[in-house]
C-alpha cells in the first residue's frame, strides 16, 4: 500500500494508487502467465504447433538442401545439426517481434482504462514465446544428440547468455516496434515480409564460407550472422572462449532496449487515445 | 481554506488535449512530433482548468452532457492518461471503475479476471486469495465465474467489475456511469453498498447522468460543459443548476423573440403570450390563450394555437385561417390575438401550450413559443380528454369519481 499520509504527485501514465516496482511484478507474473496459457497451452494444438512449426521447417530445408541441392560440406557437420542451432533462435526471434508487435491491441481495452506501465505487456509476450522457445531448442538439441549428432552440450555455457543477449535485443527492438503500431498499423505488415528477406540474407541455412569474398562482409555485419556464427562455435565446436564480440554485442543489445525503451516511453502516454 | 487533512485527491488547473490526425501521413508526422518532445500541431482539448479537492469521506458526483469531458477527467484521476496541462495529487489507493468491464480482458475467464485486477489494484497473490471468495459472492454470477468475460452479458459484467471494485476496498472509488447498466435489485444492492461504504469513511467520485444518485450520494457535485467547470459545489445547487440549463435548452427558441431581433430577421413572431388563469387550470375551467404579434409588413400574421401533452401527443391544435379570423391590428406592426376555450375539458397533467406565427397565407411558419400547462383535478378516466358521454341513454347515473362537479 501507498504511503496515505502524504500527499503524493502523480507524475505519468503510471498513477493510480499504488505503483511501484512490487505490484508490476505481480502484474508482469499475471501478464507471463496468461500469455503462456492462453496462447499456446490454452488452445490444444497450440504448444504443439510452436514446436511442431520449426521442426516441420527444419525436415523441409533439410530435404530441400541435402536431397535436392545436394549441398556439401558445412564446416564438416551434418546439415541437419548446423541449420537446427541458427534456425531456431531466428524463429523464436522472429515469432518474438511479430507477437510483440501487436501485443498492445490485445490489451487495448486495458490500457485505455486502468493505469499501469503498458511495456509489461510487451515484456510478457517476448518473455513467452522466447521461454518456450529456448525450451523447444533444448529439446532438439537433446534430440539430435540422441539420434547421433555430435551436440557438444558445454557449449550451452555460451549459448546461454547468447540467448539473454539476444532477449534484452529483441525487448529493444519489440519496444520500438509495438509503439510505433500503435499508431503506424503498417508495421506489422511491413515486419513480415522483412524479416522473411533477412533470413536469407543472414547465414542460418549456408555458412558465411560460401558466400562470395565481394559481399562477405556486408553479410559479416550482420549481428544476428555473428550470433548464429557463436552458436555454432560453441554448440558445434565447443569453443568456449569469451570474445571482446561478446561485450560489444552486449552493448549494442543494450543500447537497443534503452532506445527502445525511450521511443515506448515518448509513445506511451498517447496510446489510451490511438489503441 | 486551511485544513487539518490534506485532501485525498487534488486538481489543479487540470487540462488535456488529444491530437487531431485525419491522414495517414498524419500519423507519421505526429509520431515524429511526439518523438521530437513537441505537441501535437492540431489538437482537441478536452478538459481545460479542471480544479478541486476531494478529502477523506466525501463524495463528488460528476455531471454533464455526453462528450464534456467526464471520461476523459475520470481517466486522468485514474492515472489511466497524463493530463496535458496541470497536476494531479492521489493521496491513496484509486479503485476505478470506468465504464462497462474497464480493466478486464475478454479472453480471460471470470476468475482469472479477478486475480488481473486484483494485480493491477497492487494486491500480492495471497492477498488476491484471501478476497476471491467475497468478490465471486458478491458478484452473484453462479458458475459464469469460469467462461470468459466476452461470453458474459452487460449486466454480469457490471456485477463482476463492481464486485471487484468494492471487494477491494479502495481509498477513493471512481464509478462512471456502472448504474446504468445493472438491473433494478443489483442498483439497490450497488446504491447500499455505497451508501455503507460513504458512511464508513470511504470516498467516493460518482460520475452518472442519474441527477438522483447523484443527490442522493454526492454531498457535492461538479458540472463539466465543454471540458470546463461550469459549476461546483453543493450537489442540489449543481444539479438543479444543470437541469434547469436542460429545460431551457430543450425550451431553446421557445421563448417570446424580443422586437428587436425579429424586426431584425424580418419575420413574424410572438412577442407576447398570456394564458389564463394561468400555467395551472383545473379541469373543465375557463382557459384563454392571448398575445401580441409583431408583422415585419403590416399584414396580419396566421396564428395557430396548439395544445400537446408532455411527451409531445398533439390534443389539439386550430389556427385563426381556418376559422376564417385574424389577429386585430393595433400598430403598424403589431397585431394581438385571443383564444377562448371555455371548458378546457383535458384530463388532469402535464401539457404545452404551443403557438405559432405563421405569414398571412398560412402557409409558413416563423415562431414558435411554447409553455408548460399543468392540468389539476381528480378523476379516474382514462386519456387525454372528456369527450362528452352519456350511459344508458340518459338514465341518472350516480355521481361517481368520474365527475368532479
Amino acid at each position: 500500500m501507498a504511503d496515505l499520509t502524504q500527499n503524493r504527485v502523480v507524475p505519468a501514465a503510471r498513477a493510480g494508487g499504488v505503483t511501484g516496482t512490487a505490484r508490476d511484478r505481480v502484474l508482469l507474473a499475471n501478464f507471463f502467465k496468461r500469455e503462456l496459457t492462453t496462447r499456446y497451452l490454452g488452445s490444444s494444438t497450440g504448444l504443439a504447433w510452436a514446436l511442431l512449426h520449426p521442426l516441420l521447417l527444419l525436415a523441409v530445408y533439410h530435404f530441400v538442401f541435402t536431397t535436392i541441392f545436394r549441398a556439401g560440406s558445412f564446416g564438416g557437420k551434418s546439415f541437419l545439426l548446423f541449420v537446427a542451432v541458427a534456425l531456431w533462435p531466428w524463429l523464436a526471434a522472429q515469432e518474438a517481434l511479430q507477437r510483440a508487435t501487436v501485443s498492445l491491441a490485445h490489451y487495448a481495452g486495458l490500457i485505455r482504462k486502468v493505469a499501469f506501465p503498458p511495456e509489461l505487456v510487451v515484456y510478457a509476450s517476448i518473455a513467452a514465446t522466447l521461454v518456450l522457445q529456448f525450451a523447444g531448442y533444448l529439446a532438439v538439441l537433446a534430440v539430435l544428440a540422441a539420434f547421433g549428432e555430435p551436440v557438444r552440450f558445454e557449449g550451452l555455457l555460451i549459448a546461454v547468455p547468447l540467448w539473454l543477449i539476444l532477449t534484452i535485443a529483441l525487448t529493444g527492438l519489440a519496444l520500438l516496434f509495438a509503439a510505433l503500431q500503435v499508431f503506424i498499423r503498417d508495421v506489422e505488415h511491413v515486419l513480415m515480409p522483412v524479416l522473411m528477406i533477412l533470413m536469407y540474407l543472414t547465414p542460418i541455412l549456408y555458412p558465411l564460407t560460401l558466400v562470395p569474398e565481394s559481399v562477405r562482409p556486408w553479410v559479416a555485419a550482420n549481428p544476428f550472422g555473428w550470433l548464429v556464427e557463436r552458436l555454432r562455435d560453441a554448440l558445434l565446436d565447443g569453443k568456449l572462449a569469451p570474445q571482446w564480440g561478446d561485450a560489444v554485442a552486449l552493448g549494442v543489445a543494450l543500447a537497443l532496449f534503452l532506445g527502445g525503451l525511450w521511443v515506448f516511453r515518448r509513445l506511451s502516454p498517447h496510446f489510451e487515445d490511438f489503441l | 481554506m486551511p485544513d487539518a487533512t490534506p485532501p485525498l485527491l487534488r486538481l489543479d488547473a487540470v487540462g488535456k488535449d488529444y491530437a487531431k490526425v485525419d491522414a495517414r501521413g498524419g500519423r507519421v508526422r505526429l509520431v515524429w512530433d511526439l518523438l521530437r518532445g513537441r505537441a501535437a500541431a492540431r489538437v482537441f482539448r478536452a478538459l481545460d482548468g479542471v480544479s478541486f479537492d476531494l478529502r477523506r469521506g466525501e463524495s463528488l458526483g460528476i455531471i454533464g452532457e455526453n462528450g464534456a469531458g467526464k471520461s476523459t477527467l475520470l481517466k486522468v484521476i485514474a492515472g489511466v492518461i497524463e493530463p496535458t496541462r496541470g497536476r494531479v495529487a492521489v493521496g491513496g489507493r484509486v479503485g476505478a471503475l470506468l465504464e462497462l468491464g474497464s480493466g478486464f480482458h475478454p479472453d480471460y475467464t471470470g476468475l482469472a479476471n479477478i486475480e488481473l485486477a486484483a494485480a493491477l489494484l497492487g494486491l500480492a497473490p495471497a492477498e488476491i486469495a484471501a478476497k476471491r471468495d467475497a468478490i465471486i459472492a458478491f458478484a452473484d454470477i453462479g458458475d459464469h465465474i469460469n467462461d470468459p468475460i466476452k461470453h458474459y452479458s452487460s449486466g454480469m459484467i457490471v456485477r463482476l467489475g463492481f464486485a471487484v471494485a468494492t471487494t477491494l476496498t479502495p481509498d477513493v472509488l471512481i464509478t462512471d456511469e456502472v448504474l446504468a447498466v445493472g438491473d433494478e435489485s443489483f442498483q439497490k444492492k450497488c446504491v447500499a453498498w455505497m451508501e455503507g461504504y460513504l458512511a464508513s469513511g470511504g470516498t467516493l467520485l460518482l460520475c452518472s447522468h442519474s441527477m438522483y444518485h447523484v443527490q442522493k450520494l454526492c454531498r457535492s457535485a461538479l458540472w463539466l460543459k465543454d471540458g470546463r467547470v461550469e459549476r461546483y459545489g453543493a450537489a442540489a445547487d449543481v444539479t438543479q443548476a444543470y437541469l434547469a440549463f436542460h429545460e431551457e435548452k430543450s425550451a431553446g427558441a421557445k421563448q417570446p423573440m424580443p422586437a428587436a431581433s425579429a424586426a431584425a430577421a424580418g419575420v413574424y413572431a410572438i412577442q407576447q403570450l398570456d394564458l389564463s388563469p394561468g400555467d395551472t387550470i383545473a379541469q373543465g375551467d375557463e382557459f384563454r390563450v392571448a398575445g401580441d404579434v409583431y408583422s415585419p409588413d403590416g399584414r396580419a400574421p396566421v396564428v395557430l394555437v396548439g395544445i400537446v401533452r408532455a411527451d409531445g401527443t398533439p390534443v389539439y391544435g386550430v389556427a385563426t385561417d381556418m376559422d376564417g379570423v385574424a389577429p386585430q391590428r393595433i400598430a403598424d406592426d403589431r397585431y394581438v390575438f385571443a383564444l377562448t376555450l371555455p371548458r378546457l375539458e383535458l384530463l388532469p397533467g402535464k401539457y404545452f401550450v404551443r403557438v405559432h406565427a405563421l405569414d398571412p397565407e398560412g402557409v409558413r411558419l416563423f415562431d414558435h413559443v411554447e409553455r408548460p400547462l399543468v392540468v389539476t383535478g381528480e378523476t379516474r378516466e382514462m386519456g387525454l380528454v372528456r369527450l362528452a358521454h352519456r350511459w344508458n341513454d340518459g338514465a341518472p347515473t350516480p355521481c361517481g369519481d368520474g365527475d368532479p362537479r
